[in-house]
This record gives C-alpha cells, sequence and structure tokens, in this order.
C-alpha cells in the first residue's frame, strides 16, 4: 500500500524539520548563552539549560536516528542510486561522519558540562556543536544538491565536480536561513512555557526575531537556488506541472502565514503569546517544510540524478542498449527474463515491477490501478509510447516492444473493461506494431 | 543462471584500493562493537539489576548511577556504527541491498526500535528516582527492543553473505516481508554475540565502578566484584557457544579455522588466548583484562571479514579504482583533528575542577 516514495518522504520530512533545528538550535544555545553572560542575566541562563535539554532529546535522538533512517528507506527504495551516492561521495560522507561524531560528543558535553565546565569553555563546546553541526549540513547538502544540478560531473566525473555543483551553495543558503528561523520557532515552543513573565516576554521576543530574520532570507536566498536549476526544474515548479506548482505555492503561502503570525504575535505582542500559538507556528513551519522538500523532490522528476539516472534507477546510458535487449533480460528479480507470449500479462507484471514500482503501487500511493482507470488498450499503448513527451515528470518506456505489450496487457487487466469491449487475455496483443514509431501511432 | 541473477555492482569505479577500504571497515567496525557490546550488556545487566533493586539497595545505587552512563554509550553506538556500514555497502552493496530489500519491513523497523529504545534509556537514565520500582519495566522493554535490533542485524548479515539464497527467496516470499533467515548458524552467531555484550557490559560496570569510590568506596568495590563475575561467566560461556557457532559454518570454512588455513586458525588461537588472559586478569589488573579482550574483539571482526570474504568469494566482482586521494587526505586530518577535539572536551569535562557559579 504505502510507496517507497511515501516511507522516504515521511521520515525525511520530519527528519529536514528536525536536523535543521539540530543546526540553528546549535547557533541559537550559544548565542543565547553569550547574551546571558553579556547582561548578566541569570534567569535566561536557566532557561538555556533547559531548552538545551529539550534541544538534545529532540536532535540527538529522533534527529540522529531519524537521518540514518533516510539512509536506510533509500536504501531499500532506491539502491542502485544510493550505491552511486555512495561511490562518488563516500569520502564526503566519511567527513560527514567525522563532523557527525564531533556534533554527538559535543552535545553530551555541553549538556552534562552545564555544572562542570567554566563559562568560557561551555561556551567554547558550544561553537563546536554549532560548527560540526553546519559542516555536517554542508557536507549533506552537496550530496543533496548534487542529484539535482551534478553539473559538469556528467562530462568528467570528479568528486570536487560533483560536490560543487551548480545549486550546492544556493541550496546551502538556504538551508542555513530555514535552520535560523527552525531554531526560533522551537524557541518559541520553549519560551511559551516560562512561568516568568518578564523572562517568557523576553525570550518570545527574541525567538521572534530568530524566526523573521531567517524566513527573510529565505526568499532572497530561494530566487538564487531556482536560478541555479534546470530550466525543466523551474518550468515544473512555475506552472508547467499543476499539482508541483500548487504545492510551490503552498510553501509561499505557509512561508507568508509563518512571518505575518510571528510579527503581530510573538513579536509585537509577546505578552499574550503561549503554547498553543507557538504549535500553531511550530505547525505552519513543518507544513512548509512537507510542502518545499516535496517540491523539491519533483522537480527532480524524471530523474533521481538529474540526466544521469531516471526515477525508476534507469541509467540514461543504458537506455539504447535496454531497447534493444529488453529489460527484462537484465533485470534480476523477475519471474521471466523474456517476454513469455503465452503469460503476457505475467511477463508484464515483472515489467511493471522493474520499471514503474520505484513510484508507482498497484493499490496504494500513486496507485497504477487509478492512473489506468478508463483506459483502453490503444490508449494505454499509445501513452507507454509517448510517456515522456506525455507526461514530462516520468521517465520514457525502455524495453522492447513484446515487454511494452506485454506491460499493456497486464494493466488493462487491472481494471474491469466495458462490456462492449472484448475482455483482454493473456496472449492477446495489445496495441499493434506500427505504434513503436511514434509519428504512426494511433491517437 | 546464477550469475545472471546476483545483482552486479554500481559500474562507478572504487574511490580508493580495496584493502584500504576494508580497513577502515574492520577499524571502525571494532570501535561501533565496543560500544554496541556495551549497549546490549550494560542493558540486560540494569535490567537485572533494577528487578533484583525492589528489594536490595545496593542495586539500586547500581542502576542509579550506571544509568547515567547509558545515553552517551547508545549514542556512540549508532554513530560508529555509521562508518563500517557505509564501508559495507561501497564495497558489498549490492548483496547488503538485496537481503535487506528481502527483509525490508523487518529492517525498516530497526530506526522506529533504535527510536523507542533510544529515548527508553533517556527515561530510565533521566528519570530515575521518579520512575520507582517501574524502572525495571521501562529497562526491560528497552533490552527486549535493542535485543530484537541486534537479531535484525545479525539475520542481515547472514543473508547478505548467501547470495544463492536470494533468488529462490524471492519466489517463495513476498519481498518485503521475509522475517529473516531462523536457521543454527543465525542462533550460534546472536548467541555469541549476546555472551559477548554480557561479558562486556560486565567488565564496563566493573571499569565504570572505579569512579565512584571516592564517595561510595563499598558500593563501587561490590560493583567492580559483580562487573567482574557477569564478564568471566559471559566469556567462560563462550567455550561452549564458540565451538557451535564454529560447527554452524559451512565445511570449508569451519576446516580452514581448526588447521586448514594457517592465518585462519592463528588468528582464531590468537583471540582465544587473549579472551583467557582477559579472563584471568579482570579481577586484579582490569586494564590488562581491557587490553586483551579488546584485542580478542579486534581479531574476531578480522575473522568475520575473513569469513564474509570467503563466503562471497565465489559471486564478488572487483571494481577498477580510481583514488580520490586529495578527499581521502582531507578525511583523515579531520578525523585526527576530530578525535583531538572529543579528546579536549572530554579532558575538560572530567578534569577536576571546581563548579561553575549560575551567574558571570
Amino acid at each position: 500500500m504505502l510507496g517507497g516514495g511515501i516511507v522516504i518522504a515521511i521520515i525525511a520530512i520530519l527528519h529536514v524539520f528536525v536536523s535543521h533545528f539540530a543546526v540553528g538550535g546549535g547557533l541559537f544555545l550559544p548565542l543565547t548563552e553569550r547574551k546571558a553572560y553579556r547582561e548578566n542575566n541569570p534567569a535566561l541562563l536557566e532557561y538555556v539549560k533547559s531548552h538545551s535539554k529539550f534541544f538534545i532529546l529532540l536532535t540527538l535522538v529522533f534527529g540522529a536516528v531519524s537521518g540514518v533512517g533516510i539512509w536506510w528507506s533509500i536504501g531499500l527504495v532506491n539502491p542502485e542510486a544510493t550505491a552511486t551516492l555512495i561511490h562518488v561521495f563516500v569520502w564526503g560522507w566519511a567527513i560527514e561522519w567525522v563532523f557527525f561524531l564531533v556534533e554527538i560528543a559535543s552535545a553530551f558535553v555541553y549538556y552534562y558540562g552545564w555544572d562542570r565546565l567554566d563559562p568560557k569553555t561551555h561556551l567554547t563546546v558550544g561553537w563546536i556543536y554549532f560548527g560540526s553541526a553546519w559542516l555536517s549540513l554542508f557536507i549533506i547538502n552537496g550530496i543533496l544538491a548534487f542529484m539535482l544540478t551534478p553539473g559538469s560531473w556528467l562530462e568528467t566525473p570528479s568528486f570536487w565536480r560533483a560536490f560543487f555543483n551548480p545549486s550546492m551553495l544556493p541550496s546551502c543558503v538556504v538551508r542555513t536561513a530555514v535552520a535560523v528561523a527552525l531554531a526560533g520557532v522551537y524557541a518559541l515552543v520553549t519560551a511559551s512555557t516560562l512561568r516568568d513573565v518578564g523572562l517568557r516576554v523576553e525570550v518570545t521576543q527574541y525567538a521572534a526575531k530568530w524566526v523573521l530574520v531567517g524566513t527573510l532570507v529565505i526568499p532572497l536566498a530561494g530566487i538564487w537556488y531556482i536560478a541555479s536549476l534546470p530550466p525543466m526544474a523551474r518550468e515544473i515548479s512555475m506552472g508547467a506541472a499543476p499539482a508541483v506548482t500548487i504545492f510551490a505555492g503552498l510553501s509561499l503561502f505557509f512561508s507568508g502565514l509563518i512571518v505575518t503570525f510571528t510579527y503581530f504575535g510573538p513579536y509585537q505582542n509577546p505578552r499574550y503569546f503561549n503554547l498553543t500559538s507557538a504549535f500553531v507556528i511550530a505547525v505552519l513551519a513543518l507544513s512548509s517544510t512537507a510542502v518545499t522538500e516535496w517540491v523539491r523532490e519533483a522537480v527532480r522528476k524524471p530523474y533521481i540524478i538529474y540526466n544521469y539516472m531516471y526515477a525508476n534507477t534507469l541509467r540514461l546510458e543504458d537506455v539504447p542498449r535496454i531497447r534493444q535487449q529488453g529489460v527484462l533480460a537484465s533485470a534480476k528479480f523477475v519471474h521471466f527474463h523474456k517476454v513469455d507470449p503465452q503469460k503476457l500479462a505475467e511477463s508484464g507484471e515483472d515489467v511493471f515491477r522493474v520499471q514503474c514500482a520505484s513510484c508507482h503501487t498497484v493499490d496504494g500511493y500513486n496507485s497504477i490501478r487509478f492512473a489506468v482507470k478508463g483506459w483502453s488498450g490503444e490508449m494505454i499503448d499509445y501513452q507507454l509510447v509517448h510517456l515522456n513527451e506525455l507526461k514530462g515528470f516520468m521517465p520514457p518506456f525502455v524495453g522492447t516492444d513484446d515487454e511494452r505489450r506485454a506491460l499493456a496487457a497486464w494493466l488493462i487487466n487491472l481494471n474491469p473493461q466495458p462490456v462492449t469491449r472484448e475482455p483482454v487475455t493473456p496472449g492477446v496483443q495489445v496495441g499493434s506494431a506500427e505504434t513503436t514509431t511514434p509519428g504512426a501511432a494511433k491517437p | 543462471m546464477t550469475s545472471n541473477v546476483i545483482p552486479g555492482p554500481v559500474p562507478i569505479p572504487l574511490p580508493a584500493p580495496l584493502w584500504l577500504i576494508e580497513l577502515l571497515q574492520v577499524f571502525t567496525f571494532v570501535l561501533h562493537l565496543v560500544f554496541m557490546n556495551l549497549l546490549v550488556g550494560g542493558t540486560v545487566l540494569l535490567t537485572v539489576c533494577s528487578y533484583l533493586g525492589r528489594s536490595e539497595a545496593r542495586y539500586r545505587d547500581l542502576t542509579r548511577r550506571a544509568s547515567r552512563v547509558l545515553p552517551p554509550i547508545m549514542a556512540f553506538t549508532i554513530t560508529l556504527g555509521v562508518a563500517p556500514l557505509l564501508f559495507l555497502q561501497l564495497v558489498y552493496g549490492q548483496y547488503f541491498y538485496t537481503s535487506s530489500i528481502l527483509m525490508a519491513w523487518l529492517w525498516l523497523a530497526v530506526i522506529l526500535l533504535v527510536m523507542l529504545a533510544y529515548y527508553g534509556i533517556y527515561w530510565f537514565s533521566m528519570q530515575h528516582e521518579e520512575l520507582g520500582p517501574r524502572r525495571f519495566w521501562v529497562m526491560l522493554v528497552t533490552t527486549i527492543l535493542i535485543l530484537h535490533v541486534m537479531k535484525t542485524f545479525t539475520q542481515n548479515m547472514v543473508l547478505l553473505e548467501r547470495p544463492q539464497d536470494f533468488y529462490p527467496r524471492f519466489f517463495t516470499t513476498t519481498v518485503g516481508n521475509f522475517l529473516g533467515p531462523h536457521d543454527m548458524l543465525v542462533f550460534a552467531r546472536l548467541s555469541h554475540f549476546f555472551l559477548a555484550a554480557l561479558a562486556l557490559g560486565g567488565l564496563g560496570l566493573a571499569i565504570l565502578s572505579r569512579s565512584w569510590r571516592a564517595d561510595s568506596p563499598d558500593l563501587a568495590d561490590w560493583a567492580r566484584r559483580y562487573g567482574t563475575r557477569w564478564f568471566q561467566i559471559g566469556t567462560g560461556l563462550q567455550f561452549i557457544v564458540g565451538p557451535w557457532f564454529l560447527f554452524s559454518q559451512n565445511p570449508n570454512m569451519r576446516r580452514a579455522f581448526l588447521g586448514g588455513d594457517r592465518l585462519d586458525t592463528s588468528l582464531l588461537a590468537i583471540a582465544i588466548i587473549l579472551a583467557i588472559l582477559a579472563m584471568a586478569a579482570a579481577r586484579k589488573s582490569p586494564a590488562v583484562s581491557v587490553f586483551a579482550i579488546v584485542g580478542t574483539i579486534s581479531l574476531m571482526a578480522v575473522i568475520r571479514h575473513l569469513l564474509r570474504l570467503a563466503y562471497l568469494d565465489p559471486h564478488f566482482e572487483a571494481l577498477p579504482v580510481q583514488g580520490q586521494w586529495v578527499v581521502f587526505a582531507i578525511f583523515v586530518v579531520l578525523l585526527l583533528a576530530g578525535l583531538a577535539t572529543i579528546g579536549w572536551m572530554l579532558y575538560r569535562l572530567f578534569r577536576p575542577a571546581p563548579a561553575r557559579t549560575a551567574s558571570v
């Protein structure tokens, strides 16, 4: 029922929401601690202390484990793409692991060191935490940006070309701004529970500034980021694909609401700000994170690594060979290594598994049964022949004519056929040979 | 037919020679093993002590003090597990991904279970007093979750060494729903790891108790003896489970470790001698015991790696190498700098210093 994509999305969105806090909160803690020392404000220092407990319980447990969870899920859903990223970036990941190690150690020392370290050393540990957390984001961001804009790596594969890819820097600025904004959002939650009214007002207004600064930088950096994207990815988010455009619009809408609520709420009227209002802003921030990450993933379609590997893990360089030899011949986990005319639909199911199941389920998320409902055999075959032209966010069908017909035979059997049509049974050819030539295809 | 159904590697060169990647894999795996053993053994030990602590005060004192070190141990078990898994995926990705996909739901559940266990550990540690006798149940559930994760890892690591089983499994179980292999080798391996964890948990307690000597010398002395007993019993029982584990291996592999291969046999013999030394030294000189047992763990990790190579040998496809030496050098420099930073922070945290004042 659950498509692989939705499993990754659930884990990834929650992870992004917490891991960016792990970075932004890493800046918030030492800066606020320093503020407390400078203003000789023990109440503020007590707040930072209690915020640091909330911080480690959320980031060290949920943040760290869900990050591993993304790795788990992409390996299960898209092993080829994961293996490719690991082969290209293994030392990058190893470096990120070092930062992760320092990040975890410094978080513990920061938390357990409140009563054991002198203020200067404690602050230094806070800065070490922030430095390692941000550097960890810097590395992962480069790898993530590579998937959308591999740039000159496609012509000359090298680690540096892959890492310093066209959207890496703007994406890093956007993510840093998101981290700052989220640090403010989480601080609003903990601030709203403070009993001391004076302190609550002070911290609430202070946290609101973090949200406003972060949220105001995001659109500026966002424009730079969008300018660095491939033209098709830009078009998809700006009208070419209505669903993606709506989500991109929702991202702006939620961000606008966050700025408005934060400005008129905790910033202007901190006295009336409470936990419920803080949760409203947190939910808006989570919604904004969800739709923005969804758009970022969606604009990469039909690829998983742009111009290198399709979303169904087919490498572009392998397409001519597979068109000739067939997709089943080189597939590992199929019942049929070539189409069996006696078991056409069953062979087609194998083609579906290899070529479509990365994104589609039969009945669950992105259901293929629903997608082809009401389609005739000719319609299905025509769609398969022109798949990438009719649906720009889908890869082309890659396989032999027999495999395409087998897939069509399986697809048409998914839904009951109208009584006027003869039921399609395995072995009956769907479409005709002419449809292999796009110009001669029957509509 | 077989080669056609066993997945091949991705067509991108390795970024360093195979030996270097495998060396890093084994080295980082040893680090993970030490913490993993402390975690598994520690949680089992604290479950038992929480139960006994319902009637005996010294067990309560022990759990209260020992519970504080569990969260960092959990964090480092996870963090130090990332590196060996990364290098494993680089070299043996095609087997690892396939075995994981076959048991996908079980494998994915690891994330949720680890998260719940981690919160269980924090609950036990931060709310130790407030929980009262209920702390036994919190630790029991946490331990069961961790043991389940351990079982899933063992199953996946066994399955990935059997690529010849992948394709037949595809026909017999819906992909993703396989609950992992459940044969003698899995149980022997699991028992071997479980006993090692009990032993290391005990040794960890014996070492930890030294830091209690200043304010509770009696408790520290008793906890050291109690931990040492766990260590000796856990290690001693390996002399039963070890041969069982060895005899559950494929006959060719078994022969290699029983004189068939000089290197394999010598490594195993030295590992066993070091374990005996660790047991003998545990009571009198814990430092010798720690060195000896870390030596055993390291050799066992090498042996395990050699076994994997042997099991995968008929299917393994070597990739060309195109070294990314500059990035590798940066990694090494950063690793050293990172370890130095961690060392400095721990030194500052644990050195005796006057407590800070709340305001400055």
